[in-house]
């Protein structure tokens, strides 16, 4: 198989384990007080959005389709 | 009797000025995150700024970063996000061993991106000739920032390794974990600056 097509299943399946446990793991704390908690909900959330974009990446919605010669 | 009451009371001033300390190691650790952030910052304007007033982007003559490899890379970085994440919430809990499990998932997951990255620098620099100085300002701003990220995982890594040898030696307890906390924290932000970097670099 096509090292490019590996990478971007890799990426796309495991982006969405990822985003799923961010996003839960957010879902779970969303009542939790304290500056510590409130600081872990923000990072969750960063996480969870880094997830997205790197399942969009790896579903070649956003990004270069291929590494190609630049302008 | 005597002796035992004056351990006890030792005991619990400390356990005083633990929880007087915790909030301002907190506050300082995370003062400490938001300087590293203006330090992360200034290179990612700048990279922006001079992105923007040159001639096309990537510049003439330099391949595309390869978004593919980048976003498995990424999320192996991320995945390690959630897995030090689900180790702080085992440790308060108390369950040791799933605690000791997602610290070296972690450690190893960080080692993974570490590895990723070397994987495509050695790319860029012997296959498609990109250096730091010889590159331009793409070169210099790639290398620059995702090296200083680099590096930052790196101490993350060295960290996270200490915070288990600790965790095994008894140092924290379902009381005092601070150093944990700051560690997950620290991951976090590792974690987060990356999500920015990888847009930048690889996305827009």
């Amino acid at each position: 198989m096509n090292p490019v097509v590996i990478e971007r299943l890799g990426a796309i399946i495991a982006g969405i384990v990822v985003a799923v446990v961010s996003f839960y793991s957010l879902y779970k704390d969303w009542k939790a007080i304290g500056v510590e908690n409130n600081v872990f909900k923000i990072m969750l959330f960063l996480l969870g959005l880094g997830a997205i974009l790197a399942i969009l990446a790896g579903l070649n919605v956003i990004g270069f389709s291929e590494p190609s010669k630049g302008a | 009797m005597a002796v035992a009451t004056l351990a006890h009371d030792a005991h619990g001033e400390a356990d005083q000025l633990y929880l007087e300390t915790r909030e301002l190691r907190l506050q300082g650790f995370l003062l400490f995150l938001i300087s590293d952030c203006v330090l992360f910052s200034s290179f990612i304007f700048a990279y922006l700024y001079m992105r923007n007033s040159g001639q096309g982007w990537p510049p003439p003559g330099i391949h595309r970063l390869d978004v593919p490899f980048a976003a498995w890379n990424s999320v192996v970085l991320f995945g390690s996000g959630a897995t030090m994440h689900y180790a702080l919430e085992n440790f308060k809990h108390g369950h040791w061993m799933r605690y000791v499990w997602f610290l070296m998932a972690t450690i190893v997951l960080g080692l993974g991106f570490l590895g990723g990255q070397a994987y495509e620098y050695t790319h860029l620099i012997f296959t498609e000739h990109v250096t730091w100085a010889g590159s331009g300002i793409f070169g210099a701003s790639f290398f620059t920032l995702t090296g200083m990220h680099g590096f930052h995982v790196f101490l993350g890594v060295c960290y996270l390794t200490v915070l288990l040898l600790q965790s095994a030696a008894g140092v924290y307890t379902r009381g005092k974990f601070f150093g944990i906390t700051a560690g997950t924290l620290y991951w976090h932000f590792v974690d987060v600056i990356w999500v920015v970097l990888f847009s930048i670099f690889y996305l827009i």
